[in-house]
């Protein structure tokens, strides 16, 4: 066991993994967070992204000891007002929901990487995100917007 | 761009007494508002509760399943031992340790009990769960189940429905219909077959029509088992609770799940609650038996709190949407009546009947299709194979006929050199006609709903010539579902003192957003903003029964009774106002201020006029009410019924795509879809439905496929299981809501699930033969598949030079 500091969402936590922890894990049953989802174990859904510096990550696949100190994101951690939460809100982007707060945070990366994408730039960043229920179009709305409210 | 058409007056909904008054709130959320779902900030940043978010209680053991590497064989001894000494395992059930308990009552199933929850003296599939590990925590349940060996007696395994028919082998001893449906009780201990029901349609003397008639078209077509794939993975946890056994479940029927467990614990229904969360996601699969029996039995046996969570490669080993091949013909007159359509529809159900011998049936029923047909002759049969069991997935097998009966039309109207719009337009059924089933046809609009969608994609508009690669095309298809029927809904509400409710009904809401609806049905009764209405969550101990969540019943059914209990609510509150002013109800009116007596001019608010009746703040008032939807049991001989449901549901798909003639990838340019849902309580709810069933069925077209080798599952992960992503997304899509009210319905409203994931694939598939002049009959469409067929018909043309 090695006692590690995973920073979310600004807040620190300590807590005791082992080398085979995933982060996924650690941050659901050690800190409760609900909003990273287990959807497929393989890194192939995206209901598990989260935020490591800015960079999403499948925490489903990664070893939690690596992010000891790493800034880590979830989408419970962002507000309300957030321009890439109101736009999902606004657009009606979710469904049954499981998979939408992976959705958001593709798309902070996104818009943080490039303020202005275009249809075909969304699509490439969240294709590897699945809705079931086919949110899809609401979606796109809804990142088309959020590029609106957060542009400078 | 979504059109509302032809919006009728709401049907037998007395309507609210007074025009809304000028200073009244607006908008009120009611019916007909594009309102948002209450919890969508919460469903945006993930704070709202799934199942599997609830806490873990200290004492939860977590259960490891072992599973059989058998298709079909005897088991003759399980060894735990092994597995025993493992630290942090605490028992392994199997399922002989649960028989000794239960006896029989370890079969369980909606139509057949034949599953039992731990496999008992046989196994029937790859992946059956065979013995139960009870571990301190999950990962070691799950690696001490390889610790566990069966010594089995291999049996001869009936892979596909060739080798069911052929008889050499049973998956079953003999026919065990549940105690569940009256009219399979005669199959009960029928032996020496795998046909667990068989259905029988027909209608004049098809043969001899077939025989005379000018246009003969034949076709088999084949759709593949699928999974749903909701990304919510189940989850069960249960625990006894003072002589109670109390359990929390990804289920979207709570109150069947309830019925099970009392038969399968012997217990009176009164010592089971079943409890639920919002879904994520279901489609079906997460109905009827699934985690719950067994979590039920291994907390009831061993008095422990036990918590089920079944891995993604798991939850491929619970349910799949049947494969289903159906050899179909149909037949036209020298006008081009469509005189004859028959059609042998073969649904392989696995290795348990589930709720295949309904699908065979109700689906069976419309396998002619929505036109005018002269005479039909149907066999629907659900039939046992050795492989992982088949049920209910949105469309409930009708996407499998439809997938025929639109192939036969299009390739008719090809035949007969008519366009495959106007053929079928034609010969749609209209309202009042009669379906081949027996029964009159209302609220079906098909011909608007093809109207629509060929004219939103241009259908007169001349097809691209193309660039010698890339081909284009179009095609369109209709599809007709039956709603389930006779069902059951009731509903309980609390007017709380300050003027919000509390509505109390079983219906789960898995996404499609039924939680905001019925808090519109019953605003708009009330005239109350719908925000001040919260929905509880099923839970046996409190909700009222309701047969199901599922086949697009609840708009519906609940609705109505939604739309009741308010009615009677109303009704209570001027009686209130009646009794406090002395004055008859019949001169009250209730609107969004109050109770009003316009002669009197006297006006009392919502919380002014219950806390007068009671003295207290906080008090409640309630109502319930129920609502029953009726059937006429189809004849048994005949399959015939005039009224063998309450209503239909209509719907339509155009496409246009390119098809590249290098790799045979299929690009969508344009889809528009069509859904008469009678009245659409949210249009912004209704779209969703409508494009994310359109979207579903994509991927039942071109892509997605449970792909089987001697039984066993190949691609149950989602590395190898491909589903549509945003990439598959149409470059346009149109949804199109069609408003034919039905006359029964709640503000004229019928449900909307599954009616667009009915005719994706037969439109696609038609488009694909305008484009490059190929009828393809087997599904999915991949790039492999519709170059085999380039090439085939290029070898054909030049044999033939």
């Amino acid at each position: 066991m090695n006692e590690i500091t995973l920073r979310v969402n600004g807040t620190p936590h300590k807590v005791a993994v082992d080398d085979t922890t995933v982060l996924l894990d650690a941050l659901r049953q050690r800190i409760g967070i609900t909003s990273t989802r287990e959807g497929c174990g393989v890194g192939a859904c995206g209901a598990c992204t989260v935020l490591a510096d800015g960079t999403s990550v499948s925490s489903c696949l990664a070893s939690a000891v690596r992010y000891d100190g790493v800034p880590l994101t979830t989408a419970d951690g962002l507000a309300e007002d957030d321009p890439v939460v109101s736009s999902f809100v606004d657009s009606d982007a979710m469904q049954c929901g499981y998979c939408i707060p992976g959705f958001v945070l593709m798309t902070k990366e996104l818009l943080a990487e490039n303020p202005t994408p275009s249809d075909e730039e969304i699509a490439d960043h969240l294709e590897g995100n699945i809705c079931r229920c086919a949110t899809y179009p609401e979606i796109i709305k809804a990142v088309r917007l959020a590029a609106d409210r957060t542009a400078p | 761009m979504t059109k509302n058409l032809h919006t009728t007056p709401r049907a037998k909904t007395p309507p609210v007494e007074v025009e809304p008054a000028a200073d009244e709130p607006d908008p009120r959320y009611g019916v007909g508002e594009r309102r948002k779902r209450f919890d969508a900030l919460g469903r945006v940043r993930g704070t709202i509760r799934y199942t599997g978010d609830e806490g873990i209680a200290p004492g939860t053991v977590f259960v490891g399943v072992h599973r059989s590497t058998m298709p079909h064989a005897r088991i003759v001894a399980v060894h735990t031992e092994a597995a025993l000494e493992i630290d942090g395992v605490l028992e392994v059930v199997t399922g002989s340790d649960l028989y000794k308990v239960l006896g029989d009552r370890i079969y369980t199933g909606p139509a057949f009990a034949d599953q039992p929850c731990l496999a008992v003296d046989k196994t029937r599939f790859v992946g059956e769960a065979v013995a139960a590990v009870l571990a301190t925590d999950l990962a070691t349940a799950r690696s001490a189940v390889d610790e566990i060996s069966v010594e089995y007696e291999e049996l001869p395994p009936v892979y596909d429905v060739e080798d069911a028919l052929r008889g050499d082998s049973f998956v079953h001893e003999e026919l065990r219909p549940s105690s569940v449906f009256a009219d399979l009780a005669h199959l009960h201990g029928v032996r020496g077959t795998n046909v667990a029901y068989e259905y029988r349609q027909v209608l004049g003397d098809s043969a001899a029509e077939h025989a005379r008639a000018a246009t003969t078209v034949s076709a088999t077509t084949w759709a593949p088992p699928t999974h749903h794939v909701p990304i919510e993975l189940p989850s069960t946890t249960a625990w006894v609770d003072s002589g109670r056994l109390e359990l929390l479940s990804t289920t979207q029927t709570p109150s069947y799940v309830r019925q099970t467990v009392s038969d399968l614990l012997d217990l009176p229904l009164s010592r089971v609650r079943i409890m639920t969360r919002p879904l994520g996601g279901s489609f079906g699969c997460k109905m009827y038996d699934r985690l719950e029996p067994l979590a039920a039995a291994l907390a009831w046996t061993t008095g422990r709190r036990v918590r089920i969570d079944a891995t993604r490669e798991e939850a491929f080993l619970l349910t799949t949407r049947h494969g289903a091949e159906v050899i179909g013909s149909m037949s036209a007159d020298a006008d081009g009546n469509i005189v004859a359509v028959s059609s042998d529809v073969r649904y392989d159900t696995g290795a348990f009947a589930d709720v295949g011998p309904r699908i065979a049936a109700k689906s069976g029923l419309v396998a002619p299709g929505p036109y005018r047909i002269a005479s039909v002759d149907v066999r629907s049969r659900c039939i046992y194979t050795n492989k992982v069991s088949a049920g209910p997935f949105r469309g409930f097998g009708v996407p499998q006929v439809t997938w025929s009966h639109e192939t036969l039309v299009d390739e008719l109207a090809r035949e007969l050199g008519e366009d495959p719009y106007l053929y079928r337009r034609r010969h749609l059924l209209r309202e009042g006609d009669i379906a081949t089933v027996g029964t009159k046809m209302h609220s079906a609009d098909f011909l608007t709903c093809i109207d629509e969608v060929t004219k939103a994609i241009g259908w007169d508009k001349p097809t691209p010539q193309g660039d010698g690669r890339w081909v284009h095309g179009k095609g369109v298809a209709v599809g007709m579902k039956a709603v389930l029927t006779p069902t059951i809904a009731n509903a309980t509400l609390n007017l709380n003192q300050d003027g919000s409710a509390t509505l109390l009904i079983s219906t789960v809401d898995m996404g499609q957003g039924s939680d905001t609806i019925m808090s519109q049905i019953a605003g708009e009764v009330l005239c109350l903003d719908s925000r001040r209405i919260h929905v509880v969550r099923a839970d046996t101990d409190a909700t009222p029964y309701d047969t199901i969540t599922a086949g697009s019943r609840s708009t519906y059914h609940t609705g109505n009774a939604v739309r009741l209990v308010a009615e009677a609510m109303r009704t209570k509150l001027l009686g209130f106002a009646a009794e406090q002013w002395g004055v008859p109800a019949r001169e009250l009116v209730l609107d969004a201020r109050g109770v009003t007596h316009k002669k009197s001019d006297k006006l009392v608010t919502l919380p002014e006029l219950v806390r007068a009746k009671f003295g207290a703040r906080g008090a409640t008032v309630t109502t319930s009410e129920n609502f029953t939807s009726w059937w006429v049991p189809y004849d048994h001989d005949t399959g015939l019924s005039e009224k063998v449901t309450e209503h239909w549901f209509a719907g339509a798909a155009a496409v246009r795509i390119a098809v590249d003639t290098y790799t045979g990838r299929i690009r969508t340019q344009h889809l528009a879809i069509a859904g008469d849902v009678g009245r659409a309580i949210n249009p912004t709810l209704v779209e969703q439905q409508l494009t994310g069933a359109a979207v579903m069925g994509i991927g039942h077209t071109l892509f997605d496929e449970l792909v089987f080798d001697q039984g066993q599952i190949t691609n149950a992960t989602l590395l190898d299981y491909q589903l549509p992503s945003i990439k598959d997304v149409p470059e346009k899509m149109t949804p199109i809501i069609v408003e034919s009210a039905h006359r029964e319905g709640p503000f004229g409203a019928k449900g909307v699930g599954e009616t667009t994931i009915l005719p994706i694939a037969p439109a696609y598939a038609g488009a694909v033969r305008d484009a490059c002049g190929v009828r393809i009959t087997t599904l999915p469409l991949t790039p492999e598949r519709v170059l085999h067929h380039l090439a085939a018909s290029e070898n054909a043309r030049k044999a033939k030079r």
